[in-house]
């Protein structure tokens, strides 16, 4: 009986949707948006948030998300190459950590193959140490590296990620053997947060999202973020501005299948850069805390060659990919 | 008494007439997902996240507690009905849940795993309401080490669930292990027994081992039997609700479950699936029944299922301390949080202290509408029973598949399940157990990579397994519980001598 | 109901321990693949140690039980449901590796499964299965927004 009503109910709501879907009939394209990762992640709320957005400033027809979890993105770029070549409404949700995974993975397909169409968000890494730690800014912790990388201990995410290329990269500014750090993977944000917090480990990497409550209430003390200069939300200068050279961001970006023609390729980045200045999209970024960092066309295209080069690099050092 | 007065605020802003309707679409909701394998109460959080953003803070947060409880609810309920586990956690469950309702004692056993749940998530919200902050500081002072330890107890009292034959019940465990193998190494970034095959390098999905091996390896199993054995399913036998015998029987696994699954489940990395297997041993120890254990014994529900929800407030405590998401589950109530601009951690009590008691005292009328949803509904339920066999196994195949490709719809996924479904046709046929198999996938991993960070951090010396208390201590009560039933043995022969 | 009086030697319980031996094989020729990366790390190849050589001596143990023929007695097989039951399990993987959607496959799926559990009423169950697809694609595609595989049927909605 009530299995009965919760059926009603549940169908109602599904009208209600798809009611909703037909009102919002004002532009012409038929977007299809992957995100190439279970429900709930980063890409694909990355993905849910551009459907919502590009759907209610009318900027899309419509917007259908898929979901192709697997291997860090190796699944879901897989079946884009493959399967969508020339597809002109079709675009797939992917960040730095992609870039990475499908190094790591041998991946029979690259980046390369794909269209970039632009960058969305960018999140900076952000390096902590617990309160009481002696470390207190990036020069006590690059000289701690230089003296004995063994006994600083990293704590972050799986190995290969963002935050060991991080990590390794700022062996490396501070004149270390990156080959050499200790670094420990962790399997979720809050494990490593919770080691960190309990004296574990030297030190964390992640995302500065993970930590702020933590740095705010005083129980981590922030080292730094990895961004070029400070950023308004934190009160430490950034570790570049420390004298440590590392820059690095975790940024999400949108990409569109091969073979696409010149104007298809126009038209998605029309649409695209519209989401980008559209008032829904800016309260979303600023609901979920995301940095803005639009940048579309050759520019973006730039980036993406570079970011390929100096992951690879990093990760040959490190040993997680074959030269 | 300040935790009271603030308690009291709290169930004033959760028994407004809104937020109770939210807290029971959340425990709808909840439940009717938990039934799916493979859909668990952390993507529906995950997919309501952009519908609910628009609510108020209060409302929509309360419904997502009311989907966490209600979502433990249905996983069991087909655990012990159709044997379908929905989440992990409820494995445990449904090793006895299921022998009950196919010996026509369904209505007890989910009568028990309601009522256990309702005492244990009450007792385990009391302890998140007044324990959190001291709790919080030994869950984070637990390191590597100590988890590591903790699994080598765990690793010694889950021989209880390997049946008569110690030979066949490794043989299982030493499968287990092997698939936990399978996938990318989290601490050096390469694959395992991947053979290249992308869909591997994530790891076997413990609900897709799970189900395959319980729900598809049963019904080949009984298919292929039905011409010598017909399975005979009695809907109820005997008295649908729990006799005074039951009550007497459930009560301690009630409590000793509430004990194992609170603290554990407020460990970062403890997780809901250890406690219930602790609390299944334990019980088996324990009772005085122990024939019936493998029949339908009503302590071996009662215990795991009041752990599995007690854990399941555990893993609140972190999250409301330090904004610490220890679960699926919690990480998307982290979220949720975020998207009203409100940061979980140190400072949320301080604050907010509305809403956190508001999503506390929300907790417990969670946990009550449920069991006076679910005690009426048992009636219901073990009418499934009634099903004609051909189209219950029909429906749990359905289930079973529907689940797994909604969670993830790749055909690599149902290959698996369908491998898995043959595996636990092939461990029945020739008698071996199949819980061990689940056992080894969740323990191994976890076991591995722990003692793998606790040797990284002290630079390869051992001997800080012995060096912290915690870690020692567990150590030490898993020699006792390695040995002592060999000295009982002993014991006993030699008073036989004597005799 | 065994058919046959128990035989000394089991040759399906030899056949265990023969797979046993077989599957730590696997593991070490895959353990000697992996390289250890970090200096601190015990590295990735312990545990696959650890597990290849408890196979090793679970085939031994499966082979001395097998020898003394102490496996439990086994009743004879009916093939026809198992063949039935992955028969439908593999159609329903088919169709939607092929693009054809679940909802065909879902409806094939319990109707050959209640075929092998006797059954005779292939089409309405058929039917059954249709219409529990169609409502759990109702529930999951529109409700919660999820993506199942799509198919012509699918594409209807």
């Amino acid at each position: 009986m009530s299995q009965f009503r919760k059926g009603l109910w549940r169908s109602a709501i599904a009208a209600a949707a798809v009611a909703g879907f037909v009102t919002s009939a004002a532009a012409q394209m038929e977007l299809k948006i992957m995100a190439p990762a279970a429900p709930g992640g980063g890409w694909d709320q990355t993905a849910r948030s551009m459907q919502q957005a590009l759907t209610q400033s009318g900027t899309a027809k419509s917007v259908q998300v898929t979901n192709v979890p697997g291997a860090g993105g190796s699944i879901g770029i897989a079946q884009l190459v493959n399967n969508s070549k020339g597809d002109g409404n079709q675009l797939m949700v992917m960040g730095y950590v992609m870039v990475g995974a499908l190094l790591t993975n041998n991946s029979p397909v690259t980046l390369a193959q794909t269209t970039p169409i632009a960058r969305l968000t960018t999140e900076y890494e952000a390096i902590v140490v617990p309160a009481n730690s002696p470390i207190k800014d990036a020069k006590d912790l690059a000289a701690a590296i230089k003296a004995d990388p063994a006994k600083v201990t990293w704590a972050g995410g799986s190995a290969g990620g963002v935050d060991h290329i991080a990590a390794a990269l700022f062996a490396k500014a501070a004149g270390a053997d990156p080959t050499k750090i200790n670094y420990i993977p962790f399997s979720g944000g809050g494990e490593a947060l919770a080691a960190i917090l309990g004296g574990k480990v030297t030190a964390g990497i992640s995302g500065y999202g993970e930590f702020e409550s933590q740095v705010k209430a005083g129980k981590l003390r922030l080292i730094g973020l990895t961004s070029a200069k400070k950023t308004a939300n934190v009160d430490v200068p950034s570790i570049k501005e420390q004298g440590i050279d590392l820059e690095i961001a975790n940024w999400r970006a949108v990409v569109a299948p091969p073979g696409i023609s010149a104007d298809q390729k126009k038209a998605l980045t029309e649409v695209v850069d519209k989401l980008a200045k559209s008032k829904e999209w800016q309260e979303i970024l600023k609901a979920k805390g995301w940095e803005d960092a639009y940048i579309s066309g050759d520019a973006f295209a730039k980036i993406l060659a570079d970011e390929q080069t100096r992951t690879k690099e990093v990760l040959t050092a490190v040993g997680l990919v074959k030269s | 008494m300040e935790a009271f007065v603030s308690l009291a605020n709290g169930l004033s802003v959760a028994i407004q007439p809104m937020n109770l309707l939210f807290a029971l679409i959340g425990v709808l909701l909840g439940t009717a997902v938990g039934v799916l394998p493979g859909i668990g109460p952390a993507l529906t959080v995950a997919l309501l996240l952009p519908i609910t953003f628009k609510l108020d803070p209060a409302g929509s947060i309360i419904m997502f507690a009311g989907i966490y409880y209600g979502g433990m609810y249905g996983g069991s309920t087909t655990a012990i009905l159709i044997n379908t586990p929905g989440e992990s956690a409820s494995m445990a469950t449904a090793l006895e849940g299921n022998k009950m309702a196919k010996a026509g004692r369904g209505g007890p056993a989910l009568a028990t795993a309601a009522i256990g749940s309702f005492v244990a998530g009450t007792i385990a919200t009391l302890g998140l309401t007044f324990l959190a902050p001291y709790l919080v500081d030994i869950a984070v002072s637990f390191g590597p080490e100590d988890y590591f330890a903790l699994m080598c107890v765990a690793f010694v009292t889950v021989s209880a669930t390997f049946g008569d034959s110690p030979v066949r019940g490794l043989t299982s465990l030493a499968i287990g292990l092997l698939l936990g193998l399978i996938g990318i190494d989290i601490l050096s970034g390469q694959s395992r027994l991947s053979f290249g095959v992308p869909e591997l390098y994530d790891n076997i999905e413990v609900t897709t081992l799970a189900v395959g091996l319980f729900a598809v390896g049963e019904a080949l199993y009984v298919a292929s039997r039905r011409h010598v054995h017909e399975e005979k399913l009695e809907a109820v036998r005997g008295s649908l609700w729990m006799t005074k015998e039951d009550w007497k029987r459930s009560w301690k696994p009630w409590l000793r479950g509430t004990a194992f699954g609170f603290p554990i489940g407020a460990l970062p990395a403890g997780g809901a699936e250890i406690p219930t297997f602790l609390s299944y041993s334990t019980e088996k120890r324990l009772t005085k029944y122990p024939d019936e254990f493998g029949k339908g014994a009503i302590e071996g529900v009662a215990g795991p299922e009041a752990a599995n929800n007690a854990a399941a407030a555990g893993t609140l405590v972190p999250l409301l301390t330090l904004g610490l998401p220890t679960s699926a589950t919690a990480a998307m109530m982290l979220a949720g949080f975020q998207q009203y601009g409100l940061n979980p951690g140190p400072l949320l009590f301080a604050d907010q202290p509305n809403l956190v008691w508001g999503l506390i005292a929300s907790l417990f009328i969670a946990n009550a509408m449920l069991l006076v949803l679910n005690l009426p509904l048992v009636g219901l339920w073990v009418k499934l029973l009634a099903i004609p066999q051909p189209w219950l196994y029909a429906g749990i195949l359905v289930f079973a598949t529907m689940g797994t490709i909604a969670a993830n719809p790749s055909p690599v996924e149902l290959i698996m399940l369908t491998i898995f479904g043959v595996l636990g046709f092939l461990m029945r046929r020739f008698d071996f157990p199949i819980a061990p198999v689940v056992v080894g996938l969740i323990l191994g991993p976890i076991a591995e990579s722990q003692l793998r960070r606790a040797l990284s951090i002290s630079l390869g010396d051992p001997m800080v397994l012995m060096q912290s208390p915690i870690s020692a201590t567990l150590l030490v009560i898993a020699a006792i519980a390695l040995i002592l039933p060999f000295f009982l043995k002993g014991l006993s022969r030699f008073k036989a001598v004597e005799d | 109901m065994s058919t046959s009086p128990r035989r000394r030697v089991d040759v399906a319980g030899l056949a265990i321990a023969l797979i046993l031996l077989v599957l730590a094989g696997i593991v070490w020729w895959d353990m000697t693949k992996l390289q250890i990366l970090s200096p601190y790390d015990l590295g990735p190849k312990v545990m696959p140690i650890v597990v290849s050589g408890g196979l090793v001596l679970l085939a031994i143990g499966n082979a001395i039980g097998a020898l003394r023929g102490d496996l439990p007695a086994r009743d004879s097989l009916d093939w026809t449901p198992i063949v039935l039951i992955l028969g439908g399990l593999a159609a329903l993987i088919i169709l939607i590796a092929v693009g054809g959607g679940f909802m065909i496959g879902t409806a094939l799926l319990f109707a050959t499964t209640s075929t092998a559990f006797g059954r005779r009423a292939f089409v309405t169950d058929f039917i059954i299965g249709a219409v529990i697809a169609v409502f759990v694609y109702v529930l999951f595609a529109k409700l919660l927004t999820l993506s199942l595989p799509a198919g012509p049927l699918e594409r209807l909605f």
